[in-house]
């Protein structure tokens, strides 16, 4: 044994498997304790944990190498460096950002700092694309992540390095620069960012001070303050009438969704899916940094009128300051007796658990996140049973966006018929509209759905940045959507519009991409994103992805063939919809939409090709080379004869 | 979900049950849609996305998986369009992209379905120009197994198979998308005891076995449709041949006996029968020493040697001890010798008449994935029945059984709910009286609760209360004090028992062995009659066909058909078919046949000799002449050595735990002259008759003997029976098997055809069984080991070092621990002995040396030593007969 864990860390571990119905769903949480005392995954400590999940070790093997933020193949720097790299961080010159770190540090990506100090890593989307280029630290010591965003110049970059080598970058984990980002809105749909510039927005007396929890209480308990009382029903029947729609990126109406728990089947759950990972999206980490109140009122009442004493904030891992503030509020409300065992003094009861994920994209999807919330690799489900018949351990579930169930207090605040005031009758509401890219000023806008494209990037956004030149596409819903042309921004920011332009409002996660853009690159870029992300599952997604991206990224250095674009569009047309989950079309979407609308781009690039590809004749099997990067030696020592004489009489 | 559904597939109108799957549907309709990751005997997963098909609704078609989608009436289902193949050949593509495509020299060339399946549905042409993924390849998972991770399609089957069957997730998927591959941890092999399994269910040459690499081409392979006999489940299997040589076993699928399952020991342990130690023509000793003979001369020796020996000593002065794992034929013929031509009942196997066993065996294999508590006494089934241990964990997994374990050694199954109850070896009927006096006490409190004026005994089922009056002594503290079980322990393990509903017992011949073996029984009956179980108490044997030598009468008391010796009618009836009839008189048992109470022997397949008492006592022998595949050490003191084929060289039927009788054809061309057991019998009894002059003249060269015509000269001798029996003549297996149809009416409809591929079994109500009623099961105490020393607890282990397992391939040898014994590490610390270091065992039967190890699963106060260790230590010390035998250690 090299490594023992601590007794403070086994009690900590133990400590975090009491927090779940079942103990494995902590496996997560206690590898991130592991790995903070022993610096990495080593076999043995994996071993060791597993023996205290009572496990096997190989599943708690196959759970850590499944997550980015695990490290079972390497020990990382004491300060791990990933700076994202994904489309809209692109846009706004994260290639610059990792010249300057590699030039700064004397290392490339995926490099450690001799001495030890840093590695230098590149990631995806984050969940900062208004404020990029970024990135984000990692402390190994203590496992405390922090992030380093606007790193437009060298010296923000020095200033942020300087930070971190003085040790003094982790007394708080709060964004670099502090207080939240840039955001606006409609002053009459401003509601769900209203408090956020507020000083100690993300404490429970400023919540309060602002009328907070009375509207929670008052539905629970009835008549305080002019607060009604209502049933769980009456809530469902709000939020139904109000047709408010899912967030995360289906739109699937949330009151519909709580009506299909069935009736009588306890427990149940509540489970917030704050995996926002669709890069371009990143609404749900302020409202969760800098107020957490509203969402955990949005809980109460969800759980409520849903009939759960449960909830979990499946936080995804990155978000680690995000996870402290949630933390923090949650043990603040607790404290008033606003959750517990008696809330606000009632026969209700409700625990909130903040659950972090440890980096894979894949756990936003509602059923991989319940895979991943369970103990177990982020993988999706069949569906039916969906679940809200059978969803985590089992049991009823219901999963909502964060920015969902933010709404939900609003709604009943104001009614139904106020909120349906803005909007479309199908798109009701408002919501908060991620503006990032090539524009002027990125940022959040929280705006009534049907809001047009032009209004939001020109009015709004300021217009395309002068590096951009002129607006040259609009990928309005996420990377997962397809993007439009120039010739499309008065289309209508809400579902039915959107799709009758032939892509979706998904998480609302603008991107601008200007005239100076590749858009060959921008579809690498974006398939490198899914074939990174994929889960594995299924064949079409998993070996598609990688194929796609193979072939991009050779049309791009220049050995591009003609035929390679009826390639491209033959794979995805085999991936989408034949796959195990909605990543298929998630995955295709923005490269359908490239090659129809850019086609004459990817054209040129193989026109000029100045290479053919080297085609391997046969495949190298012999001689072995022995496994390549970043696979574990076996457990056994190899074979070393093929084929041994077998005695023969 | 019982109700049928109706749909139609390929225009073709099919109904199957509510709740099948797509794809089953279409398959029981004779529509072939291709599959990677479904399998019927795994849950759906829907991975792979091969099995594609077109759903046609009135709102248009869509293009779906069928292995996850249950039927729903009037679904329209169509196979064939070109949707349908458009998806197929994509994903075909996509699988292939990153295959090696290195089928000329992969294992499973041949036989593979992503070859199969790319010929048939595939693109033909590859679109794919780029570097492929490479990931490790001959990359061991344990000493069987290896796996090629590049040729991997990702199916999970394997996966599923370990979680699902084996219940030992030791195989992941490690990383994502398409850097995902098949590991199991560092340092920590596939262990699981039918991890082999995962071979042949592998869809593409990712898992190969490692015992049989590159040793064939599938198609150059002679396929026979076999069983296994290493154990009594007697799975189904296939033997391969090429060249006259087994080159690998595969499962062969019997959803009764064994699904599609086999375990690591009858799938890898094959080289034996092709070892090049093995006996190739009889041996005979000359001046001391064995010398290859012809089977004339060696048949004329036996022959000539026994006569003498009974000739001089009387009938009873020979005895036959045989291995049960002979096939049924030879085990017939084994006894009919010795009782019809010689005219005792001297015939035995190790676990024959020492074992109180239950006639009619397991009721159903099947009935353990229906009950919802087994009870295993003395049995560890993971390491002595793998397949049977798989079935257990099914029940627990999918039906949650639970299991009340009793076993002297904490055994893996004590893992699973349930209650284990650590009783000191020899105690188990002690502990069983305990639980069922705890049953009456908690009936008698419930009936005083429910205000009922019947006495307590009476509510609790047959008998009279004075029938239980002997259970008032099994008070909780008389159990803890005579078997180590708490008070809390055995109420635990009560309420198991009367929470249960159809609670199966079963019991192992360690259990059953001996005096306190047979109260161990009628403790359990007793047992099991209190919860109305009493059919559901079954003896669950170690050899293979341990239950068929018992229907064959194979044993000192009882006649074939578990008559009893003592059955004037039965006896009458099997004179008529013999001309003589069997004697009254019941024969030695094995312990005392090996130990010297006859003056010639006859040794089929077993080896006494490794004990020195017991050698020392057969060199003692006027006689000795055995019969097997290997020298044996018994072998190398005999006079007459007879070399046998083994089970894949020679027809022959088998009968497994569940009264199933099939039947093992020859699959391979039988080593040297070697012949088959039953072969050899029936050679020997025309000898014998020829010798005796009871043939017609002049049939058999063997009449010329010299010996022979002198004796013809003298009067008839004492021991001759008056009426002479019927003709010898056995011209194939057949005439066996049709005598042993008329013999054991039960296995009268048993013919070689009608056996069909997959067994038949013969009905639990042909067999006697011992009268309900309440059997008195008093046993001494098993106090606590006495001071300085340890009660020695033994059990199987499947990789044992007996001679199959020791002439098997090297990568199985490996498997095989040098001889050990366990202690627990509380013990181990204060014994102050160091682990590792070589100890010495005592018992009052001898010493011996062995490794010492720790081991959590052995109790406080006691030795663990496997059974059937290379040398068989633990056999030589005393166990496994039935008393608790002391050891000490230093």
């Amino acid at each position: 044994m090299l490594f023992e864990l601590s007794e403070q860390a086994k009690a900590e571990i133990r400590a975090l498997m009491a927090r779940y119905p079942q103990p494995r769903s902590a496996l997560g949480m206690a590898l991130y304790v592991a790995q903070r005392e022993a610096g990495w995954l080593p076999p043995e400590v994996m071993d060791e944990v597993a023996g205290l999940f009572a496990l096997e070790p190989t599943e708690v093997r196959a759970f850590a190498s499944f997550y980015d933020m695990l490290h079972d193949d390497g020990e990382p720097g004491q300060y791990q460096i990933k700076i994202c790299t994904n489309v809209p961080c692109r846009l706004r010159g994260s290639a610059r950002l990792v010249n300057a770190l590699e030039a700064r540090l004397q290392v490339k990506l995926g490099q450690t700092t001799p001495d030890g100090r840093f590695t230098l890593g590149p990631s995806e989307c984050l969940g900062s694309c208004a404020t990029a280029p970024m990135f984000m630290c990692t402390e190994k010591a203590t496992g405390k992540i922090r992030y380093f965003e606007g790193l437009e110049t060298p010296e923000k970059v020095e200033e942020a390095l300087a930070l971190i080598e003085s040790g003094q970058a982790f007394t708080t984990t709060e964004r670099w620069p502090l207080g939240p980002g840039r955001h606006a809105g409609h002053p009459d749909t401003n509601q769900l960012l209203a408090n956020v510039d507020k000083p100690d927005s993300h404490k429970i007396e400023t919540y309060l001070a602002g009328g907070g929890y009375r509207l929670a209480r008052g539905t629970i308990l009835g008549d305080v303050e002019g607060v009604a009382w209502r049933s769980p029903q009456q809530v469902i029947d709000e939020v139904k009438a109000a047709n408010l729609r899912g967030r995360g990126g289906a739109g699937f109406p949330a009151g519909v969704k709580w009506g299909f728990l069935p009736a009588g089947v306890y427990p149940r759950y509540l489970v917030v899916n704050a995996d926002e990972s669709e890069p371009g999206t990143f609404k749900d980490r302020m409202i969760m940094e800098y107020d957490p109140h509203q969402l955990i009122e949005g809980i109460i009442l969800a759980a409520y009128a849903i009939g759960t004493e449960r909830a979990f904030i499946y936080v995804r891992g990155e978000y680690y300051f995000a996870a402290e503030r949630l933390n923090d509020a949650i043990a603040e409300a607790r404290a008033c007796g606003f959750l517990g065992d008696k809330m606000f003094g009632s026969g209700n009861k409700l625990d909130i658990v903040v659950h972090r994920g440890a980096g894979a994209y894949e756990c936003g999807e509602e059923t991989a996140l319940l895979s991943s919330l369970e103990g177990n690799r982020g993988q999706p489900r069949l569906k039916p049973p969906f679940p809200a018949v059978a969803g985590l351990y089992a049991r009823p579930t219901i999963v909502n966006n964060v920015e969902t169930i933010s709404n939900v207090p609003h709604i009943l605040r104001h009614g139904a018929d106020w909120y349906k005031g803005w909007g479309s009758a199908a798109s009701p509401g408002f919501r908060i509209y991620c503006l990032s890219g090539q524009v002027k000023y990125p940022g959040l806008y929280e705006l009534p759905h049907g809001t047009t494209l032009r209004d939001l990037i020109y009015n709004y956004g300021g217009g395309p940045n002068e590096a951009a030149g002129e607006l040259k596409a609009v990928i309005p819903g996420g990377l997962s959507f397809q993007m439009v042309d120039a010739s499309q921004l008065d289309v209508c920011l809400d579902n039915e519009s959107l799709q009758k332009a032939g892509t979706g409002l998904g998480s609302a996660g603008v991107i601008v991409i200007g005239q100076n853009q590749s858009m060959v690159e921008i579809a690498q870029r974006t398939l490198a994103f899914f074939h990174e992300e994929s889960c594995g599952k299924c064949t079409p997604c998993r070996e598609g992805t990688g194929w796609l991206e193979k072939i991009l990224a050779r049309v791009e250095a220049g050995e591009g063939r003609t035929e390679d674009i009826a390639l491209m569009l033959y794979i995805a047309d085999m991936i989408g919809g034949k796959s195990f989950c909605p990543f298929s079309y998630a995955a295709i979407w923005g490269l359908q939409s490239n090659l129809a609308k850019f086609r004459p781009e990817f054209d040129a690039a193989i026109a000029a090709a100045k290479g053919k590809p080297v085609l391997p004749v046969r495949p190298i099997y012999r001689p072995d080379t022995g496994a390549p990067t970043g696979m574990t030696t076996p457990s056994l020592p190899a074979e070393e004869k093929y084929n041994e004489p077998s005695r023969r009489r | 979900m019982a109700d049928t559904v109706s749909l139609t597939i390929d225009d073709k109108q099919i109904s199957v049950p509510g709740g099948t799957l797509v794809v089953d549907a279409a398959r029981s309709a004779g529509i072939q849609i291709p599959v990677f990751c479904s399998h019927p005997k795994l849950d759906p997963v829907g991975v792979c996305r091969m099995c594609m098909v077109e759903y046609v609704t009135p709102r248009g078609s869509r293009v779906d998986v069928s292995c996850t989608v249950p039927v729903t009436d009037g679904m329209v289902v169509r196979t064939d369009t070109p949707a349908v193949k458009a998806a197929r050949e994509a994903v075909l593509g996509f699988l292939l992209i990153n295959h090696p495509l290195d089928c000329p020299i992969c294992d499973k060339g041949g036989e593979c379905p992503l070859q199969d399946q790319t010929l048939q549905y595939g693109p033909g042409a590859s679109k794919f120009v780029e570097e492929k993924n490479h990931k490790a390849k001959h990359y061991p998972l344990s000493e069987l197994v290896i796996l090629d991770q590049e040729r991997c399609v990702l199916c999970w089957r394997c996966v599923r198979y370990m979680g699902e069957w084996e219940d030992k997730p030791q195989l992941g998927l490690h990383k994502r998308g398409d850097r995902t591959f098949i590991d199991v941890f560092p340092g920590q092999p596939l262990d699981g005891k039918t991890s082999g399994s995962v071979i042949d269910i592998c869809p593409v040459g990712a898992l190969t076995d490692r015992t049989a690499r590159f040793d064939y081409r599938p198609w150059e392979l002679k396929k026979t449709a076999s069983i296994c006999t290493l154990c009594p489940v007697g799975c189904n299997l296939r033997l391969d041949e090429r060249m006259h040589e087994l080159r690998r076993i595969v499962a062969r699928e019997n959803p009764a006996v064994n699904e599609d399952w086999i375990c690591d020991k009858g799938r890898f342990v094959r080289d034996y029968v092709d070892h090049p130690e093995r006996l190739k023509t009889p041996l005979l000793r000359e001046n001391g020493a064995l010398r290859p003979a012809t089977w004339d001369e060696a048949l004329q020796r036996v022959v000539e040697r026994l006569g003498a020996v009974i000739e001089a000593h009387g009938a009873k002065s020979a005895g036959a001890v045989a291995a049960a794992h002979v096939s049924n034929e030879a085990a017939f013929l084994c006894q009919k010798f010795f009782r019809v031509l010689l005219g005792n009942n001297n015939v035995d196997f190790p676990s024959g008449a020492a074992v109180r066993a239950i006639p009619t065996g397991l009721p159903a294999i099947d009935a353990l994935k229906q009950s919802d508590l087994i009870v295993l006494v003395g049995l560890d089934l993971s390491e002595s029945a793998p397949v049977l241990d798989l079935m257990i964990k099914r029940a627990v997994k999918r039906n949650n059984a639970r299991l009340l374990i009793l076993n002297p050694r904490r055994i893996e199954s004590a893992r699973y709910p349930g209650a284990y109850l650590p009783v000191r070896p020899g105690s188990a009927a002690i502990a069983l009286n305990g639980l069922a006096a705890w049953l009456l006490a908690k009936r008698a409190a419930d009936a005083r609760q429910r205000g009922s004026i019947k006495p307590a005994a009476q509510t609790s089922g047959p008998g009279a209360q004075a029938e239980w009056a002997w259970l008032q002594a099994f008070t909780p503290d008389h159990v803890e004090a005579g078997s180590g079980v708490t008070a809390a322990t055995l109420a635990a393990a009560g309420e198991l028992l009367a929470g249960s509903q159809r609670a199966l017992f079963l019991y192992g011949p360690d259990a059953g062995a001996g005096a306190r073996g047979a109260a161990t029984v009628s403790a359990l009956n007793n047992l099991a009659g209190l919860l109305g179980r009493a059919e559901c108490v079954a003896y669950i044997p170690s050899e293979a066909n341990s239950q068929g030598a018992r229907d064959m009468g194979l044993l000192p008391n009882a006649l074939p058909g578990h008559g009893s010796l003592a059955d004037a009618g039965l006896r009458e009836r099997l004179g008529k078919l013999w001309g003589v009839q069997p004697p009254a008189e019941p024969g030695f048992v094995y312990e005392q046949m090996i130990n010297g109470a006859v003056r010639a022997l006859f040794v089929m397949g077993v080896n006494p000799a490794l004990d020195p008492a017991a050698a020392q006592a057969l060199r003692r022998l006027d006689f000795l002449v055995v019969q097997d595949l290997f020298l044996t050490e018994t072998a190398q003191l005999a006079e007459v050595v007879l070399p046998s084929a083994s089970f894949a060289e020679a027809d022959g039927t088998y009968t497994n735990l569940e009264r199933r009788v099939q039947r093992a054809p020859k699959g391979i061309r039988a080593q040297g002259e070697s012949r088959a057991d039953w072969e050899i019998l029936a050679a020997l009894g025309q000898y014998w008759q020829t010798a005796q002059g009871n043939q017609a003249e002049g049939s058999e060269t063997a009449a010329q003997a010299e010996w022979k015509r002198k004796r013809k000269a003298k009067p008839a001798r004492a021991w001759r029976q008056a009426a002479p029996a019927k003709p010898w003549s056995y011209s194939n297996l057949a005439a066996v098997s049709e005598e042993i149809g008329r013999v054991v009416p039960f296995y009268s409809g048993f013919r070689w055809e009608a056996l069909g591929p997959g067994g038949l079994q013969w009905s639990a109500g042909a067999a006697p069984r011992s009268a309900r009623r309440v059997e008195p099961a008093q046993v001494a105490p098993a106090p606590a080991a006495p001071a300085g020393s340890f009660w020695l607890a033994s059990g199987p282990i499947l990789w044992d070092g007996g001679t199959i397992t020791a002439h098997s391939h090297p990568q199985v040898l490996k498997l095989i621990p040098p001889p050990f014994v366990a202690l627990n590490p509380a013990d181990l610390a204060s014994s102050k002995l160091s682990e590792g270091s070589e100890v010495s065992v005592t018992s009052p039967r001898g010493s011996v040396r062995l490794l010492l190890r720790a081991d959590a699963s052995t109790q406080p106060g006691t030795a663990w030593l496997p059974l059937g260790l290379a040398g068989a230590p633990a056999e030589m010390l005393g166990a496994a007969r039935g008393e608790p035998v002391a050891v000490k250690i230093g």
